[in-house]
C-alpha cells in the first residue's frame, strides 16, 4: 500500500485514466467524451514519461560537457510519449470532426438522442 | 540478401506513400493507382512467400541502419507472408467487389480518401503482420484504428454510420490504451521494445520470480486491448453497427482483414514475447476460452434474430471471431494452427457475403432488410450463388473452405484430453447448428419468388462479377486442396518462435 | 470401376441440372427425359453388380479421402433406392401435373438420386458423411417444393434436425480417428481385438474403449436422426406430409434407409459387431428402438390425415429395421435389410396410393375415404396388399422379415431384451392392423359420404403401384431372390 504514494507519478496517472475512461465511456456530451479520451490518453503518457524519470537525475541537454551516463534520465520513454502524443492528436482532430458532422445533422450533442434520432431514420 | 528479402519494408513504404499519393490523385485515378499498389503488394509477398519456403527459415531485416536492440526490424517468415499475401489479395478482391458502391457512398469530390484510407490500412495491416518491435506495433494498430474507423463514416450520407464510427472509435481507443500501458510496463521491467530482447528478459524474469504480479498484469492488458479491438465476446457491441452500415467494401475489409490483423499480433505478442509456457501458466487462455464459446454462441443466437441481413452477418462474424478465440484458448501449437486456418478461411468467406450482400442491395433498390430482399438471389443469380457458398462454408459442410478449419479446431481440441475438449466440441456442434438456424432461412428468403418486382435494378459491374468469381474459386480450392496451405501454416508457426 | 461412379454419381445431378434447361420446359419432353434418366441409371446399378473392390477418388487433406467401394451391402442398397426411384418416378409424371415449379422438382429429384447413390458407395466414414450431408441439403427442396409457410417451417425443421445428426456422426467420426485408426469401411469392423473384452484391460486401452463406445453411441444416435430413431425424429412426421406425395414416397422409402445404411456401416463395417455386443450402447440404441416402435405405432393410430399417420408409421417401421441392426448378430441383420427392402417397397405404394387419394378422391383426411374403394379399386387394391405386407401377414413380404427379427432376438439377448423386443414388435403389428386395415375396411365395406366425385387414378399412376405390390407378392412367396441379394452378411455379423 505504501508503494502508492513511493511511486505517485503512477497512482495518479491511474487515476486520472480511470476519470478519462469512464468520462469517455458514460458521459452522454460528445465534447466530454473527447475530453474524457484525451485525459485517458494524458494519463498514460504521464504514466510512460515518468518510466524514465529517475529520481535526482537530469534531462540529457548537454551542459559543461557529457556527464556520466549516471546524471541524465532515461530519454526513451520520452521519444515514445512524444509518438504517442501525434496519436492522440489525430485522433482528436478525427473526433471533433465527427462530432462537428453529428451535430449537422442531428442538432445536439448528446450521443443518447443521436441513437435514437439515427434509428427513426431510413437507411 | 537476395532481392527479393527487401520486398516487405517496400510494400509497408509503398502502401503508406500510395496513401499520400491517393490523396492528390481525383478519384478514379486514386482507384486505378491504389489497384496497381495492391496488385504489386500481393505479387511480391507471394514471390517472398516462396523465398522463405524455399530456404525454410525466417529472417529478420534491419530497418535504417541500427542494429538491435536500437533500430527496428521486421521479421520474416512463412506464416507472416501468407498473412500478407492474403490480407492484400482479399483487400483487392473487396476493393473489386464493392468499387460502385464506394463511388456511390462517398462524396464526390472525396472519394479519393476512401484509397487514401484503403492504402493506409494496408500499410498498417502489412506493418503488424511483419513487425518485431512492440511500439511500432502500437503506432501501426493507432493508424490502423483510424483508417477503419474513417472507413466507416466516410459513407456520409448514413447517420447510423456516423453514430457506429463514435462507438467504434471510443471502444477502439480503450483497446489502444490498454495495450499501450501494458507495453509502458513490459518496457520498464524488461528496459527492451524489441520483441526477442523482450522474450529474452521476461524468461529471465519469470525464472526468478521477480516482478511476477507486473507480468500477469501487462498480459490481461495486452489481452484485453487486443481483444476488445478484435471484437471478442463481451466487447462485441460495437461491431454489429460499424459492420452493418458500412458501405459494402468497408464491412468486407473491416470484417475479414481488420480483426484479423489484431488477433495475429496478439498470437505474435503471446509467442515472442511473452512465450506460450507463460501464458499457459497463467491461464489466460483459459478466459480467451471461454470468451471464445461465450461468443460462438451468444454472437449466432444474436444473428438468429436480426432482420437485417449485413447486420446479422456482422453477428456471425462476432461468433466466428469466437472460434478464432477458441483455437488460441486451447493453449496448444495445433490449436494456434486451427485459428490460424480459421483466420485465412473466415478472410476468404466474410468478404464474399457482405459482396453478394451488396448484389443483392442491388437489385432490391438499395435496402437490406429481409423483407426488402425476397427474391434476390434469383435476380442476381451470380450472388445468390456466391451468398450459397459462402453459407455452406460458415456452417461448415464439407468440401468448403469453413469444413477443412472444423476439422482442424476439432482434432486439435481432442489432442488434449481434458475439460476443454467437451466444451470446446459441444460448443462447436451447438454453434454449426446456430449457423445453420440464421444462414438457411436467410437463403430461403433470398432463393423465393417476391410477391411484388423489385424498385430498381442496376446491372453487376464486371471488377464484382470477376471478384465473386474469384472468392468462389479460392473457397472451393480451400475446401478441396487445403493440405498445402495447412502444411504451410503449420511450417509457420513452428518457424515462429 | 471410377466409370461407374460417375455413372451412379455424377450422371444423375448432372442430368438433373439438366433439366432446367428450356429445352426440357415441355412437359412430355421432360418426362422422357427423367424417365430415359432413371431407367439408365438402374441399368448401371443392375451393371455395377460385376464391380468389386475400392478406390480413392479425392483428398481433401492427408487424411482425409474420398473413399469408394463397390461391395455387397452398397449394392443392396444401392438397388433398392434405384428401384423406388424409379417406380416413383413414373408415378410423378402424372402426380406432379397439378404442382407448379416442375422442373425444380425433377432437378432436386435427381440431384438426390445422385447423393444418395454416392452414400451407397461410400467407402468410409469421410465419404459417408460428405454425401449424408449432401443429400440432406439437396433433398430439403423437396419438402419445400408448395412454398406454403408450412412447407417452408417444415424445409427448416428438417434441415436443422438433419445437420444436427450429422454434426453428432462427425463427432463420431473425430472420436473414431483418434482413438479407432483408419476410418475405411472394412468388413467385421476395424477394432482391434484387444479392445473387445472389458474387463482384462489396463487403464489407457479402458480409456480407449470408452471413448470409441461413446463415437459409437453419437453416430447411432446422429444417423438415426434421418432414420427417424428417437430422440431425433420429430422432423419426420412434419416434413413428409407437407412434401408432394411423390417426395414423401422417396423420402420414406428411401431416405430413411440411407440412415439406416449409415448406421450399418458404422456399426459393421468399423466398430464390428463383436465389439459392441453386450455393452450399454446396444441396450441404450434397443430402448430407444423399442420406444420408437410403440411411439410411433400409437400416434400412427390416432393420426386422422393419411400422410401424416404414413409418416408416423414410417417412424415405428424403420425402427424395425434398426431393431435387427442392434442385434448384432446374422440372424437379426437378415431381418433388418427383409424389412428394409419390404418397408421401402411397402411405404412407397401406401404414399403413392395417398396420393392418388389425395389427387383424385380429393380428400387428405383418413376418415374421408369412407367407400372410395368402389370408386378407386386399383388404389385401394394396392393399399390392402400393402397393408397386410406390412402388418406381416404370410406369404408376403413383410411377414418373413418380422419372423428373421423376433428369432434373432430371442436368440441372443441374455436378458429381458430377448422377450421384450418381440413383444413389443407384436404390439406394434396390432397397431398397424389398427391403422392400415381400417383404411381397406372404410374404402370398401362403408358406405359413401354425400358428394364424391372420385375417380380411378391413370395408368402411370396405377402402374407402379401394381408393379411394387406384385413384387411384394413375389418376394414375400419366393425370399431366397432378396436372400441372395444380402449374402455378405455373413462377412459381418
Amino acid at each position: 500500500m505504501a508503494q502508492l504514494f513511493v511511486n505517485y507519478y503512477e497512482t495518479v496517472a491511474m487515476i486520472i485514466f480511470s476519470i478519462g475512461f469512464t468520462t469517455m465511456l458514460l458521459n452522454r456530451n460528445l465534447i466530454k467524451k473527447i475530453i474524457g479520451f484525451n485525459f485517458m490518453d494524458c494519463a498514460i503518457y504521464l504514466f510512460l514519461a515518468c518510466k524514465g524519470y529517475v529520481e535526482g537525475r537530469k534531462a540529457p541537454i548537454i551542459v559543461n560537457g557529457v556527464q556520466s551516463v549516471e546524471a541524465y534520465i532515461n530519454p526513451v520513454p520520452s521519444g515514445l510519449v512524444l509518438t504517442g502524443i501525434v496519436v492522440s492528436v489525430s485522433v482528436t482532430a478525427f473526433l471533433l470532426a465527427l462530432t462537428i458532422r453529428l451535430y449537422y445533422r442531428y442538432h445536439t450533442l448528446d450521443i443518447e438522442e443521436i441513437i435514437v434520432l439515427s434509428k427513426k431514420e431510413e437507411d | 540478401m537476395a532481392l527479393v528479402q527487401n520486398f516487405p519494408f517496400l510494400s509497408i513504404i509503398l502502401t503508406l506513400s500510395g496513401g499520400v499519393i491517393c490523396s492528390v490523385l481525383k478519384g478514379h485515378g486514386a482507384r486505378k493507382y491504389s489497384t496497381f499498389v495492391l496488385c504489386t503488394v500481393l505479387i511480391g509477398s507471394l514471390l517472398t512467400l516462396a523465398h522463405v519456403l524455399s530456404t525454410g527459415e525466417a529472417y529478420v531485416y534491419m530497418m535504417g541502419h541500427f542494429p538491435a536492440p536500437w533500430g527496428n526490424e521486421i521479421r520474416v517468415g512463412i506464416l507472416e507472408t501468407m498473412m500478407a499475401a492474403l490480407f492484400s489479395g482479399i483487400m483487392l478482391l473487396s476493393l473489386m467487389g464493392g468499387m460502385h458502391h464506394i463511388f456511390e457512398d462517398t462524396e464526390d469530390t472525396k472519394s479519393n480518401l476512401y484509397f487514401t484510407l484503403v492504402m493506409l490500412l494496408s500499410a498498417s495491416l502489412l506493418a503488424l503482420v511483419y513487425t518485431n518491435d512492440l511500439f511500432t506495433g502500437y503506432v501501426f494498430v493507432e493508424i490502423n484504428t483510424i483508417a477503419s474507423c474513417a472507413l466507416v463514416m466516410i459513407r456520409y450520407r448514413s447517420g447510423k454510420a456516423l453514430v457506429a464510427t463514435v462507438r467504434y472509435l471510443f471502444m477502439s481507443l480503450l483497446g489502444s490504451g490498454l495495450f499501450l500501458i501494458g507495453i509502458t510496463i513490459l518496457y520498464d521491467i524488461t528496459g527492451h521494445l524489441l520483441m526477442e530482447n523482450i522474450a529474452e528478459s521476461v524468461a529471465v524474469l519469470f525464472k526468478t520470480g521477480t516482478y511476477a504480479f507486473p507480468l500477469s498484469v501487462v498480459i490481461v492488458l495486452f489481452s484485453m486491448g487486443l481483444a476488445i479491438k478484435s471484437a471478442c465476446f463481451p466487447f462485441h457491441t460495437w461491431l454489429p453497427g460499424a459492420h452493418g452500415n458500412a458501405t459494402v467494401s468497408s464491412s468486407s475489409i473491416l470484417s475479414g482483414l481488420v480483426l484479423k490483423g489484431y488477433i495475429f499480433l496478439l498470437i505474435k505478442i503471446f509467442y515472442r514475447v511473452i512465450g506460450m509456457e507463460i501464458i499457459f501458466q497463467q491461464r489466460a487462455t483459459n478466459v480467451l476460452f471461454i470468451f471464445g464459446v461465450l461468443a460462438m454462441i451468444v454472437g449466432s443466437i444474436k444473428a438468429i434474430q436480426e432482420k437485417d441481413l449485413k447486420r446479422m452477418l456482422a453477428y456471425s462474424s462476432v461468433a466466428q471471431i469466437g472460434y478464432i478465440f477458441l483455437g488460441i484458448g486451447l493453449g496448444t501449437e495445433a490449436g494456434i494452427a486451427a485459428a490460424c486456418l480459421h483466420i485465412i478461411v473466415h478472410a476468404i468467406t466474410k468478404p464474399m457475403l457482405f459482396t453478394a450482400c451488396g448484389g443483392f442491395m442491388d437489385v432490391s433498390g438499395g435496402s437490406k432488410k429481409f423483407s426488402e430482399l425476397q427474391g434476390a438471389g434469383l435476380r442476381d443469380k451470380l450472388s445468390g450463388f456466391a451468398f450459397i457458398v459462402g453459407a455452406m462454408s460458415m456452417i461448415g459442410i464439407p468440401f468448403f473452405a469453413g469444413f477443412i478449419s472444423k476439422v482442424y479446431l476439432t482434432t486439435s481440441a481432442i489432442e488434449t484430453l481434458s475439460l476443454k475438449t467437451v466444451i470446446a466440441l459441444a460448443a462447436l456442434a451447438i454453434s454449426t447448428l446456430l449457423n445453420a438456424c440464421y444462414y438457411i432461412p436467410a437463403m430461403l428468403v433470398l432463393f423465393t419468388h417476391p410477391k411484388k418486382e423489385p424498385v430498381s435494378v442496376h446491372p453487376r459491374p464486371k471488377a464484382m462479377s470477376l471478384s465473386l468469381w474469384m472468392f468462389i474459386g479460392l473457397n472451393f480450392l480451400m475446401g478441396c486442396f487445403s493440405q498445402p496451405i495447412v502444411n504451410a501454416v503449420i511450417q509457420g508457426i513452428a518457424m515462429f518462435r | 470401376m471410377l466409370g461407374y461412379f460417375l455413372g451412379l454419381v455424377l450422371f444423375p445431378m448432372l442430368s438433373g441440372v439438366l433439366c432446367l434447361v428450356p429445352a426440357f420446359k415441355d412437359d412430355r419432353k421432360r418426362n422422357l427425359f427423367v424417365a430415359a434418366v432413371l431407367g439408365l441409371n438402374f441399368v448401371f446399378v443392375l451393371l455395377s453388380f460385376m464391380q468389386e473392390g475400392a478406390f480413392e477418388l479425392l483428398h481433401l487433406t492427408d487424411h482425409l479421402a474420398l473413399r469408394f467401394m463397390f461391395d455387397g451391402a452398397g449394392r443392396f442398397f444401392l438397388l433398392l433406392s434405384g428401384l423406388m426411384f424409379l417406380m416413383v418416378g413414373i408415378y410423378s409424371f402424372e402426380y406432379m401435373s397439378h404442382e407448379h415449379n416442375r422442373p425444380r422438382f425433377y432437378l432436386f429429384y435427381l440431384l438426390t438420386l445422385g447423393a444418395l447413390n454416392g452414400v451407397c458407395l461410400s467407402g468410409n466414414y469421410m465419404t459417408l458423411y460428405c454425401f449424408f450431408e449432401l443429400m440432406s441439403l439437396l433433398s430439403m427442396p423437396l419438402v419445400l417444393h408448395s412454398q406454403t409457410n408450412e412447407s417452408i417451417a417444415a424445409a427448416k425443421k428438417y434441415l436443422l434436425y438433419s445437420v444436427f445428426g450429422a454434426s453428432l456422426g462427425l463427432g463420431g467420426f473425430f472420436l473414431f480417428t483418434v482413438y479407432g485408426g483408419s476410418t475405411a469401411f472394412v468388413a467385421g469392423g476395424v477394432v482391434a481385438d484387444a479392445l473387445h473384452h472389458p474387463l482384462q484391460l489396463s487403464s489407457d486401452l479402458l480409456f480407449q474403449r470408452n471413448m470409441l463406445l461413446i463415437g459409437a453411441f453419437l453416430a447411432i444416435v446422429g444417423f438415426g436422426a434421418k432414420a427417424g430413431m428417437m430422440p431425433l425424429h420429430a422432423w419426420l412426421p412434419t416434413a413428409h406430409p407437407v412434401a408432394p406425395a411423390c417426395a414423401s414416397a422417396v423420402l420414406s422409402g428411401v431416405i430413411t434407409k440411407a440412415g439406416v445404411l449409415a448406421i450399418l456401416r458404422v456399426v459393421y463395417f468399423l466398430y464390428g459387431s463383436n465389439f459392441l455386443v453386450d455393452t450399454w450402447v446396444q441396450y441404450a440404441w434397443v430402448t430407444l428402438i423399442l420406444l420408437t416402435v410403440l411411439v410411433g405405432s400409437t400416434l400412427a393410430y390416432k393420426e386422422k390425415i393419411l400422410k401424416k399417420r404414413l409418416a408416423y408409421s414410417s417412424v415405428s417401421q424403420v425402427s424395425y429395421v434398426l431393431f435387427g441392426l442392434a442385434g448384432l448378430n446374422a440372424w437379426s441383420l437378415t431381418g433388418a435389410l427383409l424389412h428394409a427392402a419390404a418397408h421401402s417397397m411397402i411405404k412407397d405404394v401406401l404414399f403413392m396410393s395417398a396420393g392418388s387419394i389425395i389427387m383424385h378422391g380429393h380428400t387428405e383426411r383418413a376418415d374421408r375415404i369412407d367407400g372410395m374403394g368402389r370408386k378407386m379399386p386399383m388404389t385401394f387394391a394396392c393399399i390392402t396388399v400393402a397393408s397386410l405386407g406390412l402388418i406381416g401377414i404370410p406369404p408376403l413380404f413383410g411377414y418373413i422379415s418380422k419372423w428373421y427379427l423376433c428369432t434373432g432376438a430371442l436368440m441372443t439377448y441374455r436378458n429381458f431384451f430377448s422377450w421384450l423386443g418381440p413383444v413389443v414388435l407384436l404390439i406394434s403389428a396390432l397397431l398397424t392392423a389398427g391403422y392400415l386395415f381400417t383404411l381397406t375396411i372404410n374404402g370398401y365395406l362403408k358406405n359413401e359420404t354425400a358428394e364424391s366425385d372420385a375417380h380411378e387414378a391413370g395408368a402411370l399412376m396405377l402402374l407402379p403401384m401394381v408393379i411394387l405390390c406384385a413384387l411384394i407378392v413375389i418376394c414375400g412367396l419366393a425370399p431366397k431372390l432378396v436372400m441372395q441379394l444380402i449374402e455378405f452378411i455373413n462377412t459381418i455379423a
